[in-house]
């Protein structure tokens, strides 16, 4: 099983690197995806609690796909601010980590919260697809 | 301005989703932590997005510059809604290279913000040039947004060629009427000594030759010759050009003609401007500082364009080319049409004076057995049109990489000495 984890994890691995190099914006996700699934593999075949390093490759992840994104953008503009930016988000995003790990841990769940986090995940795609449409005159 | 969502919006909001939606499955509340900062920075930047409001104007330190020199630009950004990035891209031609890196410029622009961006451009080529195009892209603090619009703040830049350096300037045969500084065939006010005379009531006691006066016992005054200008006609063969990377036959005949046309404007002289070619252009003859800026003004919008037209000197007005005018004409004989019409001219009685803009340097060297033959005929022709050009009366200096342009006209003097004294 820890093949399973590695080769999934390399091939996201692969498919980022390839992503940056070919500079194809539309193959990042899929790699990002598949490290997210290396990770979900080993998340579920762990014994034990919840892990807590997850705040950490959350970060770790987040970062990897705002500088992905920033290598794509081409423009090394505000280098400095943009990288401390990067950072405190970084940071940010462990401690809201830290926060949700909590909070999993204590609460009882149910369907009504599971609909309401699949509700919540569809909107936020619904949203996405409508505000993304190109708008010529501002 | 135009606003288009980014890849990285879809890709945040699906990575989002996904960890959201694998997480309920498979019970994972390690993936809710590994996909939230992405929901929450697509929550934050969907509801934080707004549209950047940005004025632009651009400034130049100077409308007119000579080749070579440098030019400020100063692009002044004026933010009612500012931007996270704003790229700056200053469109400009080949012609002008920014001196310092950075264009495009990323910058940072907050609200009511008012910022000015500088560049120092190099003239590299003569031209007549709109600077001040520009392209504004922004991106808000989350990269999810791109707005882009384009501010058309062009002011009018005149590069003007640089000057050769002459010395002395090819003297034209015939005068005109108006003072000027050459000395004129006909006697009347000036400093050079004519002849001498008996003097007659009217004639001014200055002039009055004391010695020759006590030699004969009565008065003999002084002529001299008159100072009278001269007209001149710069004739631009625009037909075609020899090129070679950055090179060509063009530039340097543009600078021969800039620097001819302010040395005969500074001796009092009128000067007119034709270019005969795919383009035609002409300018009367004109004197004065005014003149010289509207003939280096037409010269600017020179170009080669090429055309089968047959375009003969007949196409030019009259007015163009007065009676006994000098016509400079710079050419790299590479066009018969040219020829002709110089051989025209020369035939209706003008003072024709060629400098071959020599196109030898800029054409690739030959290969193989056929290529020597055809570069052996094709500089024997030209050698023939040089002869038909000698025989018709009009002398040809060659002017090329081996020497100057100051070296071309003093070769063409010694060639009008050389034909005085034969026909003396």
């Amino acid at each position: 099983m820890p093949e399973v984890v590695a080769g999934v994890g390399a091939a996201g691995c692969i498919l980022v690197s390839l992503a940056v190099l070919l500079r194809q914006a539309p193959l990042l996700p899929l790699g990002f995806a598949g490290v997210g699934a290396a990770y979900a593999v080993h998340a579920a075949l762990r014994t034990g609690g919840a892990d807590s390093r997850a705040p950490f490759v959350a970060a770790a992840v987040f970062c990897a796909a705002e500088l992905a994104f920033w290598s794509l953008a081409g423009s090394a503009g505000l280098a400095l601010r943009r990288l401390a930016l990067l950072v405190g988000s970084a940071v940010a995003t462990a401690f809201v980590g830290s926060l949700l790990l909590t909070v999993a841990a204590e609460s009882s769940g149910g369907v009504g919260l599971e609909a309401v986090g699949v509700a919540a995940a569809v909107a936020l795609l619904v949203a996405v697809a409508w505000l993304a449409k190109p708008k010529p005159e501002l | 301005m135009t606003r288009a969502a980014t890849p990285k919006l879809a890709a945040y909001a699906g990575l989002a989703a996904l960890g959201l939606l694998a997480a309920l499955a498979a019970r994972l509340p390690e993936l809710v932590v590994v996909a939230a900062p992405f929901a929450l920075f697509t929550g934050l930047g969907l509801f934080l997005a707004r549209s950047p409001r940005i004025a632009a104007d651009v400034e130049l330190g100077r409308e007119r510059v000579l080749e070579g020199e440098a030019v400020d630009v100063s692009v002044m950004l004026d933010s009612e809604v500012g931007a996270e990035r704003v790229e700056v891209l200053l469109e400009l031609p080949r012609e002008l290279v920014p001196l310092e890196d950075g264009n495009p410029r990323t910058i940072r622009l907050a609200d009511r913000e008012r910022r000015q961006l500088s560049y120092r451009l190099r003239c590299a080529r003569w031209g007549a040039f709109a600077v001040g195009r520009l392209y504004l892209r922004t991106e808000d603090g989350f990269g999810f947004y791109r707005h882009e619009s384009t501010v058309d703040g062009r002011r009018p830049l005149k590069v003007y060629p640089a000057e050769e350096s002459v010395r002395t300037l090819l003297r034209p045969l015939e005068t005109q009427v108006f003072s000027g500084n050459h000395v004129a065939r006909q006697k009347g006010e000036g400093i050079e000594f004519a002849d001498l005379r008996p003097f007659v009531p009217g004639d001014r006691v200055r002039h009055v030759n004391w010695r020759a006066s006590a030699r004969r016992g009565e008065l003999w005054v002084n002529e001299h010759h008159a100072e009278r200008n001269a007209d001149v006609v710069i004739f631009l063969d625009s037909f075609a050009e020899a090129r070679r990377g950055e090179r060509s036959t063009l530039d340097p005949a543009l600078r021969a003609a800039v620097t001819l046309t302010a040395q005969y404007l500074r001796q009092k002289d009128r000067v007119g401007f034709v270019t005969l070619g795919g383009m035609l252009n002409w300018l009367l003859p004109g004197t004065g500082t005014a003149q010289l800026y509207r003939i280096v003004d037409a010269m600017l919008d020179t170009q080669i364009v090429l055309s089968y037209a047959w375009r003969d000197i007949d196409a030019v007005p009259r007015r163009t080319l007065p009676p006994h005018a000098l016509v400079l004409a710079l050419t790299p004989l590479l066009d018969e049409r040219a020829a002709i019409a110089l051989l025209d001219l020369r035939a209706r009685g003008f003072d024709v004076v060629v400098i071959e803009v020599s196109p030898l340097e800029l054409v690739p060297s030959a290969h193989g057995e056929v290529g020597d033959l055809a570069d052996r005929l094709w500089r024997l022709r030209r050698g023939a049109v040089r002869g038909r050009f000698e025989r018709a009366g009009i002398p040809v200096a060659v002017w090329g990489d081996e020497s100057t342009l100051a070296e071309a006209l003093e070769e063409v003097s010694s060639y009008r000495r050389h034909a005085r004294a034969l026909r003396a």
